[in-house]
């Protein structure tokens, strides 16, 4: 079955004071897997369960299969919208068993008993739960019974599938292989999917395009690459993964990139945001953007290594520069503590915005701000998305 | 089916969900009126004459304290002072005693460990007069003991008085006092006496940390035990009444019941029993006031029993035993006993074995008729409480309208805490009010105003009995159910209803119990001619027939432990096996 195109236009979503949903536009392609990504409070499981049609929005319009389920006018409840769902807390039916579990989204398809019996059992196959299609959730493991629920959500053959945070309850190792399900299963039956997390790492693997959302803005929708390389603003940038913040002053802000004097070092990076020479700013600096060399010249910036940690494919280090603290940043051989490196940062992966007395100075007002406070020895630890 | 004529029908749907929606709300509009109505007016109006009572033309004052003051003098104010003391006594009893067993249960070996819990949840069914009334027909003169030939010891004069008072309404307390405190034990892992051990404290330091965490339990154990017992009415018309003891319940049923009827001093009552109730909850929250005790947690271990040893395991089954056969045994065999002794009570004539009391009560319908109009009572309550309770649960439970939540919250516990004689008094003044007469609510001395002033009397506990339940059924599986294809009502039927389905049996059948054998409602609110069981029993035994009244409690218990023997029944027959499985225990 071929998926339903979802538009929406204009979404809005308020609970009393707190505008959960703001000015939502979204187009997403027929069999496409959008994941949207965004802190706690960002807006993500309302505008998914808006989607879904458990909440309904107050403003703007929602098109399923260029139908409109919402507007001012229209709500098209959930069960009209042709849709499986896979919910953060499972929500498995305890009194159902497997089987009856996963067999009730056929309810609507109005099925010979053969036919829905045959097609359950098809779909407990496709999740490797075959086996246990009459015992009860309550019978089953954590991992197991999420598979149970993405046996109910793919079942009727809907042509969208909802995914609310589906593996956070979860531990790293089943994480990984039930996402590797997901992405293998979702693709097989051609629907449309949304999914909502808040890792950025669970995002880059599965999405075909990211919509990354703040305070329930949707501020950038692109595909993982771009929305790694090229972040609308210093909240996607690090939110998307940061070694740590470096303050500095613009030399240049001509060219592909801006030349920065970053604690005495000339950096290169790309602007996010208006830069003149002379401005104060702030360098975001990706994991992989930083090479460690034991043997560096004037062009290198030092760095001292405070910390190593030992990561299967090689050691992450977290040094300190005189301009501040990196983290996570790779390298095929152990640094020992104290040992003074030299720090190149590729352009491309550094990203400079502008700074006021105030804070961050940002084309979009609702980023979040930052004190600007130079030579922090208290910087957060970056989000190392696992590229 | 196809996603796009689904999609066609949507502006049929939209017509559909604007009429769903004004159906949703005139169902609260009527949910609402039926809880201002049931809950709210009668109670208020009751209240307010204590104050006013030319306003509703009980007397000459608009605004007085009269009718407080009326408390303080030598006809009233022995029974507020006796009410205090009997609250405080059988709060602090049940509490020790209560605490004990719950120890014991929860934290030693002692053996029968079921049945002392056990005897706890039967006490906490039984009727307050029921217990009081077992102990009377032993007592009494002419009583069991009297006919058996067993001296009474003296017995016979501490029971008829404060002591028995107090000592019947602490076994009645004794279930709150054993929850209350048996909850904290449970939630108290060993890691608190460990780490008290582990960190130079003796066994003597450990146990008083592990007291000290009891503390909130201890003190909601009291206020519960006090205020239940301020409001009992069973025992002040029973055994305190008999003993010439006077209680406030028992002056304010006095109060409404006796002519000239005196409103005002009945609600001024009704204040004082408010403020006391009032008073336990302040000053367990005052003394709990800025200590935190969160000590439930998922992390808690397995707590480890005391072993009590050779000597002392019997001794603590003994003591246990003594106890229940005191609270539970006495007034089983008191009544028991009685039922089945001929010419109990009178001195002429000779006492022996019959069941010539059963056969009357069954023949006559002036005997069974009481209890058949009861289970009828009791049906029609607990199918309408649980129906309203469920739809309150759902208000309280549920996301949206802050407001009417909040109220209704503070409205259910208030109304958990009033006493059912001030409740009782409060449906017979508002409706002998000429207002309601002009209105052309015609109510008084009909079933229906009985039925009303049941249902307002049980909705507030059942209604908490079932937030607890329809809380823990998660959000998102209703939202499931829509989701994959099913309406709203299908949604709940299918994902909600049997998740909540054993809980709602066991709040209609605590209900159906608590209404077949209630006593001070039925006293004052029933019609004429018509009266329900506990009215009965009482009238049979004032009239000196001790073997019918107490056949009539037989049977009356018999039919409600019959009937609840028959929904479990059906439900082990007839309930799918998954909803059976829930809430079971392995």
């Amino acid at each position: 079955m071929s998926g339903h195109p979802i538009v929406a236009t204009g979404l809005g979503k308020r609970y009393g004071k707190v505008e959960a949903l703001s000015g939502i536009d979204l187009d997403v392609a027929a069999g496409e897997f959008l994941v949207l990504l965004g802190p706690s409070g960002s807006g993500k499981s309302t505008l998914l369960r808006a989607i879904a049609g458990v909440e309904r929005p107050d403003s703007g319009r929602l098109q399923l299969a260029g139908a409109t389920v919402d507007d001012e006018r229209t709500h098209v409840p959930s069960e009209r919208r042709d849709l499986g769902m896979v919910f953060q807390d499972y929500a498995l039916w305890p009194h159902l068993t497997v089987e009856k579990n996963v067999a009730f989204a056929l309810r609507r398809r109005r099925l010979t008993g053969a036919e829905a019996s045959g097609r359950t059992r098809e779909a407990l196959e496709t999740v490797g739960l075959a086996e246990l299609a009459h015992r009860y959730p309550s019978d089953l493991s954590g991992g197991q019974q999420q598979r149970v629920a993405l046996a109910r959500a793919i079942v009727s053959r809907p042509g969208l599938l909802l995914f609310d945070e589906p593996l956070s309850n979860l531990d790293a190792d089943l994480r990984e292989r039930l996402r590797v399900e997901i992405a293998a299963v979702t693709r097989l039956c051609g629907a449309t999917a949304v999914y909502i997390t808040h890792d950025q790492s669970e995002a880059f693997a599965l999405a075909d395009r990211i919509g990354v959302l703040e305070k329930g803005r949707l501020v950038q929708l692109d595909r993982p690459e771009e929305v790694y390389r090229q972040p609308a603003s210093p909240f996607v940038a690090r939110f998307t993964g940061t070694a740590g913040e470096l303050p500095g002053r613009v030399l240049d802000p001509g060219g592909h990139h801006v030349v920065l004097d970053v604690a005495g070092a000339r950096l290169r990076a790309r602007a996010l945001g208006m830069l003149r020479a002379g401005d104060a700013a702030t360098v975001l600096v990706r994991p992989d953007a930083a090479t460690l060399t034991p043997v560096f010249d004037r062009a290198d910036m030092p760095a001292v290594v405070t910390d190593v940690a030992y990561r299967g494919r090689g050691y992450e280090h977290a040094v300190r520069t005189e301009a501040g603290i990196l983290t996570g940043l790779h390298a095929s051989t152990r640094f020992e503590r104290g040992t003074t490196l030299g720090l190149r940062l590729s352009p491309d992966g550094c990203h400079a915005h502008p700074v006021t007395e105030r804070g961050i100075k940002s084309d979009d007002m609702n980023v979040t701000t930052v004190s600007f406070e130079p030579r922090s020895e208290a910087l957060p630890q970056g989000r190392r998305p696992a590229l | 089916m196809g996603f796009a004529p689904m999609l066609a029908r949507a502006g049929w749907r939209s017509a559909a969900r604007t009429r769903a929606s004004s159906f949703r709300g005139g169902t609260w509009i009527l949910f609402w009126v039926a809880v201002f109505g049931l809950l709210v007016l009668p109670i208020a109006l009751f209240l307010l004459v204590a104050f006013s009572p030319a306003l509703f033309e009980q007397g000459p004052s608009w605004l007085t304290l009269e009718a407080f003051k009326s408390l303080l003098t030598p006809t009233f104010l022995p029974s507020v002072m006796d009410t205090l003391a009997v609250g405080v006594g059988a709060g602090a009893l049940a509490t020790v005693v209560g605490g004990a067993v719950a120890w014991a249960v929860q934290r030693t070996d002692v053996p029968l460990r079921p049945l002392w819990s056990g005897a706890m949840f039967t006490l906490l069914l039984a009727p307050s007069y029921l217990v009081a009334l077992g102990w009377e027909r032993l007592l009494e003169p002419n009583g069991v003991l009297d006919v058996l030939g067993v001296p009474d010891a003296g017995l016979r004069s501490i029971i008829y008085g404060p002591i028995g008072v107090t000592g019947v309404l602490a076994v009645k307390g004794l279930p709150f006092a054993y929850l209350a405190v048996s909850g904290a034990l449970r939630g108290l892992g060993d890691e608190f006496t460990a780490a008290a051990r582990v960190h130079g404290g003796g066994p003597w330091t450990a146990t008083r940390i592990t007291g000290a965490l009891l503390a909130p339990a201890v003190w909601s154990s009291f206020a519960i035990v006090f205020a239940e017992s301020i409001s009992d009415f069973g025992v002040a018309a029973t055994l305190a009444n008999d003993a010439k003891f006077p209680v406030a319940t028992y002056t304010l049923y006095n109060a409404v019941q006796a002519f000239p009827v005196d409103f005002p001093v009945a609600a001024a009552v009704g204040w004082v029993l408010l403020a006391m109730a009032g008073l336990a909850v302040f000053a367990q929250n005052r003394a709990l006031k800025g200590r935190s005790y969160r000590v439930l947690g998922g992390r808690s271990r397995r707590v480890r029993r005391v072993e009590l040893g050779r000597w002392r395991r019997p001794a603590v089954a003994s003591l246990l035993a003594l106890l229940v056969i005191a609270s539970l045994g006495v007034p089983v065999f008191g009544a028991l006993s009685a039922s089945v002794i001929s010419g109990l009570g009178s001195l002429i004539g000779s006492h022996g074995f019959t069941l010539d009391n059963y056969s009357r009560v069954i023949a006559s319908p002036q005997l069974h008729g009481p209890l058949l109009f009861s289970v009828g009572m009791g049906a029609a309550t607990a199918t309408a409480v649980v129906t309203l309770g469920l739809v309150a649960a759902r208000l309280l439970t549920g996301s949206a309208g802050n407001f009417s939540r909040r109220l209704l919250d503070l409205l259910l516990l208030t109304a958990v805490a009033l006493p059912g004689i001030v409740f009782a008094a409060g449906y017979i003044f508002t409706y002998n009010l000429p207002l309601t007469d002009a209105l052309g609510l015609h109510l008084y001395g009909t079933p229906t105003l009985l039925l009303l002033a049941y249902i307002a009397t049980a909705l507030p506990s059942t209604t908490r009995l079932l937030v607890g339940t329809v809380g823990q059924v998660q959000h998102s599986l209703p939202q499931a159910a829509r989701v994959h294809g099913q309406g709203p009502l299908g949604a709940w039927i299918s994902s909600e209803l049997p998740l909540i389905a054993r809980p709602l049996i066991s709040a209609w059948l605590l209900t159906f119990g608590g209404t077949l054998l209630e006593l001070p409602v039925s006293e004052l609110l029933y019609p004429p001619g018509q009266p329900p069981v506990a009215v009965g029993i009482t009238k049979a035994l004032s009239n000196y027939d001790f073997g019918g009244g107490t056949a009539m409690e037989v049977l009356a218990i018999l039919l409600a432990l019959a009937v609840t023997g028959l929904l479990w029944g059906l439900w082990a027959l007839f309930a799918p096996a998954g909803w059976r499985r829930l809430g079971a225990t392995s």
